[in-house]
């Protein structure tokens, strides 16, 4: 039950529990406790919260080059002179990048496909950005791939349609080593990842 | 006497989506308990326990936890992965094709033993051969036979005189084939040819192994690919999404290249 059925309740008030109870795992009770919690804010800290959102639906565009999500386009990786423009690591989501970035080890350039082919439901591949990385694949001057969906069914099926649809023979496509996680346990990984340890080992 | 708070199951992975930070909710079709939907707690985390052992299309052993709402895997031990059929984009589509129908038609705390098998069978046959549908009319009529719903071949539907061996109609929602002279209200009827109904005679004989041998041409195929991707949705109430993008890859004539 939302705020707006509860009798007495300020109509403002209703509309803020109503916004954020639309909000991915933020359920009725959620969304009031962070309702009142806004309220008690100093104005400030409230305002800027607001700011916050207003500025993030106003300036955040998809970067022309790799479809990340950026202020300016093209973004902060694709406008680096420094990067490696001659490899293009193909990522989900925007938080892949962070995460990728995070290493400190990848100066190549990326593209964001926004999501994976999910027939189940309803995205195919007309719904991501594939058609975008298919065209810079043509145009750039790119030598290297670097397939980075995660390795989930979904994941993997999409990389399987990239390699399928990307149109060129002398482009080097790979994908991201599978194995066994950092801290980790061999009595628990299932036998695809161990498999894929095993072809992967390195001499030591 | 209470029930038992823990219990084992075997089950096929149907599907998951995120839940809260780190958690999946897993849709499983379980041999005994029909379809349940459960949460892997932590299964998102690349050190869990559970983590790949929940992608769809797998069969595993499981233990759960009866919850307040929803049970708790507490283990999964993968049994098959259909690893050889994760590596085809098509195979894949049809696996998730599959999985999708036995989502819509699987009902929880209902168990059907016969559709878990039907969907390992047909998985199988969709590894052993990806570019072949038959395994597909296959599932799909016999997962009509299985939840009650099997359409009638022999006779009419509406008059019961013996269907003589010629063209007919056939129509969903009477329950299967009509003879010409039969028209009765709100039935949509569409054209059924000999060929068509012998090979639904054959599917309703025979066994998975020796319906897969045969082949057919491509219209015979799209007839039946039609036909019986309509009598499943329109029990179902809704199209089947995979479909779409299963039609997309069968109309592609591109060579299959894998990574």
């Amino acid at each position: 039950m939302t705020q707006e059925n509860i009798s007495g309740a300020s109509p403002s008030l209703s509309r803020l529990v109503q916004e954020l109870n639309r909000l991915p795992g933020i359920g009725p009770k959620s969304a009031q406790r962070l309702a009142y919690y806004i309220i008690r804010l100093p104005d400030d800290d409230a305002y800027a919260l607001a700011d916050a959102v207003t500025s993030v639906k106003q300036n955040i565009v998809f970067c022309e080059e790799c479809q990340n999500l950026t202020d300016a386009s093209p973004c902060q990786v694709c406008s680096d002179p420094r990067r490696d423009r001659t490899t293009i690591c193909v990522v989900e989501d925007p938080l892949d990048v962070l995460a990728m970035e995070r290493t400190r080890t990848y100066r190549g350039l990326y593209h964001v496909l926004h999501g994976v082919i999910s027939p189940i439901n309803g995205i195919g591949p007309d719904q991501l950005k594939l058609k975008e990385l298919f065209i810079r694949l043509t145009r750039d001057d790119v030598a290297e791939m670097v397939v980075a969906t995660n390795p989930t069914l979904e994941g993997e099926a999409t990389a399987m349609y990239i390699r399928r649809h990307q149109g060129r023979e002398d482009l080097r496509i790979t994908h991201l080593a599978r194995g066994l996680p950092v801290g980790g346990s061999l009595e628990y990984t299932d036998e695809t990842t161990l498999t894929r340890a095993f072809q992967g080992r390195q001499e030591i | 006497m209470a029930p038992p708070k823990t219990y084992r199951c075997e089950a096929i992975v149907l599907g998951y989506s995120p839940l809260g930070e780190a958690d999946l909710l897993v849709t499983l079709y379980t041999r005994d308990q029909g379809k349940v939907r459960a949460v892997g707690k932590g299964a998102r985390r690349s050190t869990s326990k559970l983590v790949g052992h929940l992608e769809p299309l797998t069969v595993v052993k499981m233990s759960m936890a009866h919850g307040r709402s929803m049970d708790i895997i507490s283990q999964a031990e993968v049994i098959n992965s259909f690893s050889t059929l994760k590596e085809d984009l098509t195979a894949i589509t049809k696996g998730q094709y599959l999985a999708e129908m036995v989502d819509g038609f699987g009902a929880e705390a209902s168990p059907n033993p016969s559709l878990f098998q039907l969907m390992i069978d047909a998985l199988r046959v969709v590894e052993a051969a990806p570019e072949s549908d038959m395994a597909l009319r296959y599932f799909e009529y016999h997962l009509l036979q299985v939840s009650g719903l099997m359409p009638e071949l022999y006779h009419c539907v509406e008059c019961r005189e013996e269907l003589e061996p010629d063209a007919h109609r056939f129509s969903p929602n009477v329950g299967g084939t009509l003879c010409l002279d039969c028209n009765p209200e709100d039935a949509h009827l569409r054209p059924l040819s000999l060929r068509a109904l012998k090979v639904l005679r054959l599917l309703d004989r025979s066994q998975l192994a020796e319906a897969c041998k045969l082949s057919m041409d491509d219209s015979l195929a799209a007839e039946l690919r039609s036909l019986l991707s309509t009598t499943v949705s329109y029990w179902l109430g809704k199209e089947i999404r995979s479909n779409s993008f299963l039609e997309r890859l069968h109309n592609e004539t591109l060579p299959e290249v894998y990574i």
